[in-house]
């Protein structure tokens, strides 16, 4: 085994994660490889000495601090309305619910213009149900009059999916910027990695037919755009993809 | 032959590894605890808080560094006790608690990157960097080097390395792959090596002697 292969096993050896085989293998090169050995000795050294950092302790005012804040907060909940709090409580699982709502919507949507084709199709006379249908004479799908409830919830969705784009778009603007001024750091192969990525995300959110599918290409180029802003690390933000 | 026998073990092997140190042992059932925090019980939360500090403010201190640790670590037990009602469970409490902490130092160390950049006259008001001390032990050696680490690699070594985290557990709180865990570990290791120059052994050498 060449002495590249062992160096990316020797974490995993010194950390005791190798099958045995593997394990075998690395001891056995480690006793003729004077090189090897010593990026191994380095190395445990290295991790014995991280384990081995004495714990920091905290100072005794950081509970104080914590106490404070909380009270801090506790006061500002109290002069909150009662619907902004409610807000504030619902917010961690709105998005479970929004989607939910957008599916509802659509599925509804689904079934009225499925109604509508089949009633147009069929040239008989509109069900009661369908007191919000367009005329026999009116085109097939043409967009129902804004007074008519199923044409709200189309208009709504097209309003909502185009007011989602906007938002993926500003915040991947936004990422994009915050990734300019972190790439100055990068090193070559990282900055290519990073803009072939980008641009891969970019020409799969080109591609996407609007709706869920794009939003969904959005959501990868933003993770990944967090990724290598927050995190500072191309590699790991790619890690997810 | 008799030479190279008694050069390998340096290298310790996999069995005899030393095991690594775990969680802090629960002072009480996660549960039970998190019901007596959401009540508003202040000695439950008082009890929380001494079962974690160590840690949260020892891996804040150690990716955020020494000046701002504590703010750093004071956010993240106001989101923990604000947020313990919407704790779901999905994942240890722990694991939890460790991610708010990773995230929370992340972003700080982003927030304070463009600070520093949009403004330089706040250059007179930066923090200190982290506190290297005056002597050349290994320890205050690996902390300097550990300053000067990328973010991502620090929080991996930190949590993996200094506070002995399982690859599966690092993987949770960092949400990613283990095996992308196992490979930034792999390079942060090669990094923090290259930053401490060929002898990172031998101040160990001296001090087991």
């Amino acid at each position: 085994m060449s002495c590249t292969r062992i160096r990316t096993l020797l974490t995993g050896y010194l950390d005791g994660e190798l099958e045995a085989d593997d394990g075998s293998v690395v001891r056995g090169h480690l006793r003729e490889c004077a090189a090897c050995r010593q990026a191994a000795t380095d190395e445990s050294a290295l991790r014995d000495g991280l384990r081995q950092l004495p714990p920091v302790d905290p100072p005794p005012s950081l509970w104080a601090g914590v106490q404070a804040q909380l009270a801090a907060a506790e006061v500002a909940d109290a002069k909150r309305p009662a619907w902004r709090r409610a807000l504030a409580r619902w917010a961690p699982v709105a998005p479970r619910f929004a989607t939910g709502g957008l599916v509802a919507a659509a599925a509804v949507a689904v079934v009225w213009w499925r109604t509508q084709r089949t009633v147009d199709d069929a040239q008989v006379p509109a069900p009661e149900v369908a007191i919000t249908a367009p005329s026999p004479e009116v085109e097939p799908k043409v967009v129902p009059p804004p007074s008519s409830p199923a044409g709200d919830v189309t208009a709504e969705l097209a309003g909502e999916a185009a007011r989602t784009t906007d938002t993926y778009a500003d915040a991947a603007e936004e990422l994009l910027a915050l990734a300019t001024e972190a790439r100055v750091q990068w090193t070559t192969e990282q900055k290519d990695a990073f803009d072939a990525r980008v641009a891969e995300l970019r020409g799969l959110i080109d591609r996407a037919p609007e709706g869920r599918s794009r939003q969904r290409a959005w959501g990868k180029l933003i993770k990944y755009l967090q990724g290598a802003v927050v995190r500072d690390d191309i590699a790991l933000a790619g890690g997810g993809l | 032959m008799s030479d190279l026998a008694e050069t390998v073990p340096v290298v310790p092997s996999p069995i005899l590894a030393e095991p690594r140190p775990r969680h802090p042992a629960a002072l009480a059932d996660d549960a039970q605890l998190i019901a007596a925090c959401r009540r508003g019980e202040a000695r439950a939360m008082e009890m929380l808080y001494h079962q974690y500090k160590r840690r949260v403010f020892g891996m804040a201190h150690r990716i955020v560094g020494a000046s701002d640790a504590e703010e750093v670590a004071q956010e993240v037990f106001v989101r923990v006790f604000r947020a313990l009602g919407n704790f779901r469970g999905d994942s240890a409490l722990s694991t939890w608690i460790y991610r708010l902490t990773v995230n929370a130092s992340l972003s700080h160390l982003a927030k304070r990157g463009r600070r520093q950049e949009v403004s330089d006259e706040g250059l007179a008001e930066l923090p200190a960097p982290p506190a290297v001390e005056r002597d050349s032990g290994l320890a205050a050696r690996i902390e300097s080097a550990l300053g000067q680490l990328p973010a991502g690699y620090r929080a991996i070594l930190v949590l993996h390395d200094v506070e002995g985290l399982s690859h599966e557990e690092c993987a949770a709180i960092l949400e990613c792959r283990v095996g992308t865990c196992k490979s930034q570990l792999h390079k942060a290791r090669a990094r923090m090596r290259e930053i401490l120059g060929p002898s990172v052994d031998r101040p160990v050498a001296k001090e087991r002697a």
